[in-house]
């Protein structure tokens, strides 16, 4: 009697257990570039290709943790965020990249502060570590700065727009949709740099787990040539308003105010993408993005070994086209 | 029901300050809402700033000679007015689902409603029996109390990305949470209200040579059932407490699902229309828990509630 209670007891625990996963799981948040999928999710093109793919929605940031907890196969993350998460858990291989941020992260200054210059012995309110750090070092690098010129203060990026209005900085770094909230919040605030000024600088990519990559190849591949359906599908001037109508309801916002962020992000077509796989050291590649992606978090001790970046890349899907 | 006046108060003294720091000009409202940027080169319809700002602005615009702009007074986005708030609530639950992967609102509410449920029914198998154990027998109390009153400490989102390495991204880590939330406070909770029970209940069936498992099951259980049923309702409110943390682990589901984004798109009549509706729902199953538990435990009447 008491076991069989036990038995049932252990039967319900059991259903909220995952059962073992046969689709690729692909992990998703919301940023624009990853949104995007959304389009294909709606229109059942996974369905009409036969893949078996199961995309579930996140917070950015536990999106990577479950990657890392080995409970997905890949995951939509930045070039830095890549490295992180490999380093201090759980290696993935870059193998698609769906855009750059191309305007969307941006250092929001107070009225009366038009340059980087002027930020001199200023405040200024950024995620300590975060692609927000890393965009302000480079815009303070290009104005013959550095970071002890400034006045550093450690700021959640979702909380950057009320730090702004509320006077205690003189300026913010952040992302969409914390980036126009800050432009909003505060009257006569601009956008003193951006990532438009340094293309190249974050992309966004679909990170997949090596040893999935390397056991399902067609399917990865199927899922790649839908990608660039939906990149197709949102550059077509015919579709892109009914792209943008399914990308604002996936994370509950108008369209037309979804568009707005749409103009920061650099959507990259095929022949775009494969270019960046190409080695060089600038920005214009994703190598050299992960470079310095990897020098700034290894200065800041976000982890203390240098990654090997090659292993964090592969242009293998680019290439079976 | 010689006291519905002053609980109609207690709601309606919130709802009138609310009204007043809304509707009524001046009171608050220390923004402009700009209708008309006029010759103000960075306004724009819709910006909200400052009061100050704007006279600094309007008054060198009128010495300018420039359009003058032109604005209402308003709150900050934080503090949407009650009609604001009506109408989200309206739209929440009428707006249909428009994507083929998406919920409508009441199953998001629903699907919370679930989370706490199982969360709090895995706690009760387990931490009522163990409370009880405590309460009636000091061996098992020193074996459990001192490590429970250890972990009770343990913020339960720190095993958040714990939950999710072994019980994977949907709704098992979520019910973790909220049992980890609740678990610990519950044992310790329950073991206190057994051992509140009158000691002569105890004594008697002794006398009578009852052993100590009839002591258990036919005194000391019966004895504390109206008390276990008042603690597991004011936990229940505690499971609640944890339903937002639970929910933000794994996959974005539910009701905090909804909370964050439109708080991340600053849509604050979203957000308020969320909390009311999570109020609502634990005001009213409390209210109703309360009625079955007077059904239930009549003798106990008299010294239950508020006086």
């Amino acid at each position: 009697m008491i076991k069989q209670k036990f038995l049932a007891l252990f039967l319900i625990l059991g259903m909220h257990g995952t059962v073992l996963a046969q689709p690729l799981t692909i992990g998703y948040s919301d940023w624009p570039g990853w949104v995007a999928w959304e389009v294909a999710i709606e229109k059942g093109w996974f369905e009409k290709s036969n893949v078996d793919v199961k995309f579930e929605w996140f917070d950015y940031v536990a999106s990577m943790d479950a990657y890392a907890a080995g409970q997905l196969d890949a995951v939509c993350m930045t070039n830095g965020d890549a490295l992180v998460t490999g380093a201090t858990a759980r290696r993935s291989v870059m193998a698609l990249i769906n855009d750059f941020s191309n305007g969307n992260d941006m250092v929001v200054a107070v009225p009366g502060i038009d340059d980087i210059e002027q930020l001199r012995g200023r405040n200024v309110g950024v995620e300590v570590g975060f692609v927000g750090h890393l965009l302000l070092l480079q815009a303070l690098e290009e104005a013959g700065l550095s970071e002890d010129d400034v006045n550093l203060m450690n700021v959640p990026t979702n909380e950057t727009p009320m730090v702004l209005a509320s006077g205690q900085v003189d300026a913010v770094v952040a992302w969409q949709p914390n980036s126009s909230q800050s432009l909003k919040m505060v009257p006569g605030a601009t956008a003193i740099y951006s990532s438009a000024d340094v293309p190249g600088l974050i992309y966004d990519t679909l990170a997949i787990a090596p040893e999935s990559l390397d056991a399902f190849p067609e399917k990865w591949a199927k899922v790649f040539q839908i990608w660039y359906r939906v990149v197709e599908f949102i550059n077509d001037p015919e579709t892109r308003g009914e792209a943008i109508e399914i990308m604002a309801s996936r994370v509950g916002v108008e369209p037309q105010e979804y568009s707005k962020l749409m103009q920061g992000t650099k959507f990259l077509s095929q022949s775009e993408a494969r270019e960046r796989f190409a080695a060089t050291n600038d920005l214009n590649s994703l190598q050299g993005s992960t470079e310095l992606a990897n020098r700034f978090n290894l200065k800041y001790q976000v982890y203390s070994e240098s990654q090997a970046i090659e292993d964090y890349m592969s242009a293998v899907l680019y290439e079976g086209q | 029901m010689k006291h519905s006046g002053l609980i109609a108060a207690s709601f309606a003294l919130p709802l009138l300050i609310w009204v007043a720091v809304s509707y009524v000009p001046g009171l608050w409202q220390p923004y402009t809402l700009i209708t008309d940027p006029g010759g103000v080169s960075f306004y724009r319809v819709d910006m909200l700033v400052a009061n100050e700002q704007f006279a600094s602005q309007l008054e060198s615009a009128r010495s300018k000679g420039l359009p003058l702009p032109s604005g209402i007074r308003s709150n900050p986005v934080y503090l949407p007015a009650p009609h604001d708030v009506t109408r989200a609530l309206y739209t929440s639950f009428t707006t249909p689902p428009a994507r083929r992967s998406e919920v409508w609102f009441h199953q998001s509410i629903g699907h919370s409603v679930s989370i706490i449920f199982w969360g709090f029914l895995y706690s009760c198998l387990l931490g009522v029996p163990i409370g009880v154990l405590c309460g009636a027998y000091g061996p098992v109390s020193r074996l459990f109390e001192p490590f429970v009153e250890f972990a009770r400490y343990f913020p339960a989102p720190a095993f958040g990305a714990l939950a999710v390495a072994i019980l994977g991204i949907h709704d098992a880590p979520k019910i973790a949470i909220i049992f980890i939330g609740t678990f610990f406070q519950m044992i310790l909770v329950v073991a206190n209200t057994t051992r509140r029970l009158d000691n002569g209940f105890i004594e008697a069936a002794q006398t009578l040579g009852a052993n100590r498992v009839r002591q258990l099951l036919q005194v000391t259980i019966p004895g504390i059932l109206p008390d276990l049923y008042k603690d597991l309702r004011i936990l229940l409110g505690w499971a609640w407490t944890y339903l937002i943390v639970a929910e933000l682990i794994g996959t974005s589901s539910g009701i905090t699902w909804f909370i964050t984004q439109q708080a991340r798109y600053k849509n604050f009549d979203m957000v308020f229309a969320a909390l009311i509706i999570l109020g609502v729902i634990g005001l009213l199953s409390d209210l109703i828990l309360e009625r079955l538990g007077r059904r239930l435990f009549p003798w106990q009447r008299q010294n239950d509630g508020v006086r």
